[in-house]
């Protein structure tokens, strides 16, 4: 190897080097992680506000606590708290989260807010621990060691106020550090895309939307009536699939700047949208699209801000008027606020981590009182305990009338008529086909079953059998897919498709056959 | 000096856990090994079924009445949606704990036996009456399956316990071939010595026989 080469090898050693290192440690400030640091507080007080009132039944001794651990046969892991402690802890977690939230004391608070909800969540892996609540997790550790505090927050504005300083008006102004803490969030959601599409490959029923077809059908996330819809249109959800997972591996290649990071961030937000409406997911739509925050720099703060002010001085002027009773209130508010510190005090960062442990406290002594005095298990009501809910004799018996082998009918999902077919499944439904189409029918079957021979015979108006043609749908099958040549040996009318397993007649559909060309009949 | 050297090496520590995680993931390699794993294995959505189920634990006194043990008298907990907390447990790992729960907090006459019971129906029941009228020729007329998953004793001890109701289903597809059911009873197991001597027996199980495997549930993706 001769000199210049082995300079040039260096030189390109170096260059990557110093990008991995530009890449981690440019100094910025950290809008994005600020923005990200509100919106993830706002949803991790989603969480905690409406489970608080259940934190002695969920995650306490004196309740039914389910740790994570235990599933992965490593009992006792972790201490489980008395209900006081419980509730104390609950609560000192949602404050943590108001004060993460508007950025008091901010890196205290998301290290009270990360160790906090990690340790609840893994104490209930029925109904608090899922994968957006790990993804937080994360997030509230990355903000803990990040500067997220730095703009946009109550500490930025006791520094300046303690230093005497005026509000920035200019990006000089703002404080910057280094980068990595927001790049290591870029890195973390791209790497949960990514994991998330390798399950989708080891799951064969992703692709041929029968996974997404029964998420669609049920409510155990939450109501999702548009999902339930949709399920009118199967064929539909085998080209979201693909789409969808495809975006979930370009993300994390392609999400880093310019048209990529429009289009991947674009496509993520229309994705978490949709799975509120099909799936009927709220918190990890909310979680992840908090997240993308970390993708705005300060140079997109920048250039938003002047779209901003341009949109203010032209078509927005009408729109600021209308806004202006929004806008004006924490202006208004604001010079009592300012009050509360008299001209000239300035309050130091310690006696801010001290005024903040004070108000922790009485916050949470003040919750756990008030939670002992609502008596959420009613032991201390006047009636005493409850009595237990009796149940009714005809439910207990259908509870204990022991096991039954699966209907017909319950294996049936669907019969479906249409000309043609996308992704394995028919397509154009339809009841009216003309001389010389092809009618394809469908036989949709619910796992399990066994192997199956499933037939599909024509009848005519009459209920006379015309035709029977039968074939075997093996378990690991779903669809069996029969298909009739329309010829003018069917004279125009009303015909009826008969589907039957199990030699039982399962269901039905009518169809019509208009006049047209022919051509012979066949399977 | 320290504080940069430091945060390459908390840098490159979390991006090797994030790695180790996909990589886990990716190849089925202790992807179970320990909870921490659950932070770093992103399997959102990796499984479904085609029936909803439903948990439903009761107890029985001493009168021989039967009462509801979850969700307790004193209120519902709905986690997502409108289903309470019992029917998330997929694994039906914590019927005892809610039960002995709402047991500890309400008044009650003394309890002979504790049962776990699971409903099961096809997940095309849940559908809205106009989506069911534009997909069905035939009117919806929802079926319930019960299986009896957990008997347990008055004090919250498993004394019988049975695969979960899908397990038992997708056996009995397996079992519907009498050349493979010839093989297996000519093929019954066989130990000179007792490999599993030295272990503690198990609870008895209600259908060991029928069920040599159980398919896991689809955790929530939620």
């Amino acid at each position: 190897m001769n000199a210049s080469s082995m300079n040039s090898e260096n030189t390109t050693r170096l260059g990557l080097r110093d990008r991995v290192h530009e890449f981690f440690f440019a100094e910025e400030t950290p809008f994005g992680l600020a923005l990200l640091r509100i919106a993830i507080s706002i949803a991790c007080l989603l969480v905690t506000v409406p489970r608080w009132i259940y934190t002695r039944e969920l995650y306490s001794l004196d309740g039914a606590p389910a740790p994570l651990a235990d599933s992965y046969g490593f009992f006792d892991l972790l201490p489980i708290p008395s209900g006081s402690v419980a509730v104390a802890l609950m609560t000192l977690l949602t404050f943590a989260c108001f004060t993460a939230c508007i950025g008091w004391c901010t890196r205290l608070s998301m290290v009270i807010a990360a160790v906090l909800y990690t340790y609840l969540n893994l104490l209930d892996s029925l109904s608090t621990m899922t994968k957006y609540s790990v993804i937080t997790s994360h997030v509230l550790f990355l903000l803990s060691v990040s500067q997220c505090g730095a703009v946009w927050s109550v500490d930025s504005w006791l520094r300046r106020r303690r230093l005497g300083l005026p509000r920035p008006r200019s990006l000089a102004d703002f404080p910057k550090f280094a980068a990595w803490p927001r790049r290591l969030t870029q890195i973390l959601i791209g790497v949960v895309y990514f994991g998330a599409s390798l399950t989708k490959m080891h799951t064969p029923a992703y692709f041929s939307g029968d996974q997404l077809l029964h998420w669609m059908m049920t409510n155990v996330n939450n109501a999702n009536p548009i999902g339930e819809w949709m399920t009118l249109f199967p064929q539909m959800l085998v080209l979201f699939a693909y789409i969808g997972i495809v975006w979930e591996v370009l993300f994390l290649f392609l999400s880093w700047s310019g048209w990529g990071r429009l289009c991947m961030l674009s496509l993520g937000v229309l994705f978490h949208f949709m799975t509120t409406l099909t799936l009927g997911l709220y918190l990890f739509p909310i979680t992840c699209i908090a997240i993308y925050f970390s993708f705005l720099n300060s140079d997109d703060v920048v250039h938003l801000a002047a779209r901003w002010r341009r949109f203010q001085r032209g078509t927005g002027k009408a729109w600021s008027i209308r806004f202006a009773a929004v806008s004006a209130w924490p202006r208004a508010a604001w010079p009592s606020f300012d009050a509360l510190l008299p001209s000239g005090r300035r309050l130091s960062p310690t006696l801010s981590v001290g005024f903040f442990g004070l108000v922790a406290m009485g916050v949470t002594v003040g919750a756990v009182e008030i939670e002992y005095r609502l008596d959420p298990y009613g032991t201390r009501r006047s009636d005493g305990p409850y009595a237990l809910r009796e149940l009714d004799p005809d439910r207990v018996k259908q509870m204990f009338a022991g096991d039954q082998k699966l209907r017909e009918y319950d294996k049936y999902l669907a019969f479906d008529l249409g000309t043609d077919m996308f992704g394995g499944m028919v397509t154009s439904q339809k009841e009216t086909f003309r001389h010389g189409e092809t009618i394809i029918a469908q036989c949709t079957l619910s796992p399990p079953h066994e192997d199956m021979w499933v037939e599909c015979n024509l009848h005519d108006a009459n209920n006379v059998l015309l035709d029977r043609v039968g074939q075997v749908v093996v378990r690991s099958q779903l669809r069996g897919n029969f298909a009739y040549r329309a010829c003018e040996a069917l004279s125009p009318g009303g015909y009826f498709l008969v589907l039957k397993t199990g030699g039982q007649e399962i269901t039905r559909r009518k169809i019509q056959i208009v006049e047209g060309a022919c051509q012979a009949m066949a399977n | 000096m320290v504080r940069r050297w430091l945060t390459k090496l908390g840098i490159t520590a979390y991006l090797g856990a994030l790695l180790f995680g996909l990589i886990a993931h990716g190849a089925n390699y202790h992807e179970g090994a320990h909870p921490s794993m659950y932070f770093i294995v992103w399997d959102m959505f990796c499984g479904w079924a085609a029936y909803e189920n439903r948990t439903h634990i009761v107890g029985q006194g001493e009168s021989g009445k039967f009462y509801e043990l979850a969700p307790g008298p004193w209120g519902d907990y709905h986690p997502y949606g409108d289903i309470s907390r019992q029917h998330y447990d997929s694994f039906n790992a914590y019927p005892h704990v809610m039960a002995m729960n709402t047991l500890k907090h309400t008044q009650h006459e003394p309890m002979t036996r504790l049962y776990v019971v699971e409903e099961c129906w096809a997940k095309k029941y849940n559908l809205p009456e106009h989506v069911w009228k534009r997909r069905y020729s035939e009117p919806k007329l929802p079926f319930s399956y019960y299986r009896l998953r957990t008997e347990m004793t008055g004090d919250g001890k498993v004394i019988r316990s049975a695969s979960p109701w899908l397990g038992f289903q997708t056996n009995l597809t397996i079992a519907d071939n009498p050349r493979l059911m010839a093989d297996i009873s000519r093929g019954q197991p066989m130990f000179a010595i007792q490999p599993t001597s030295s272990t503690i027996p198990s609870p008895e199980t209600i259908d060991a026989a029928q069920d040599p495997a159980s398919s896991i549930p689809s955790p929530l993706g939620n």
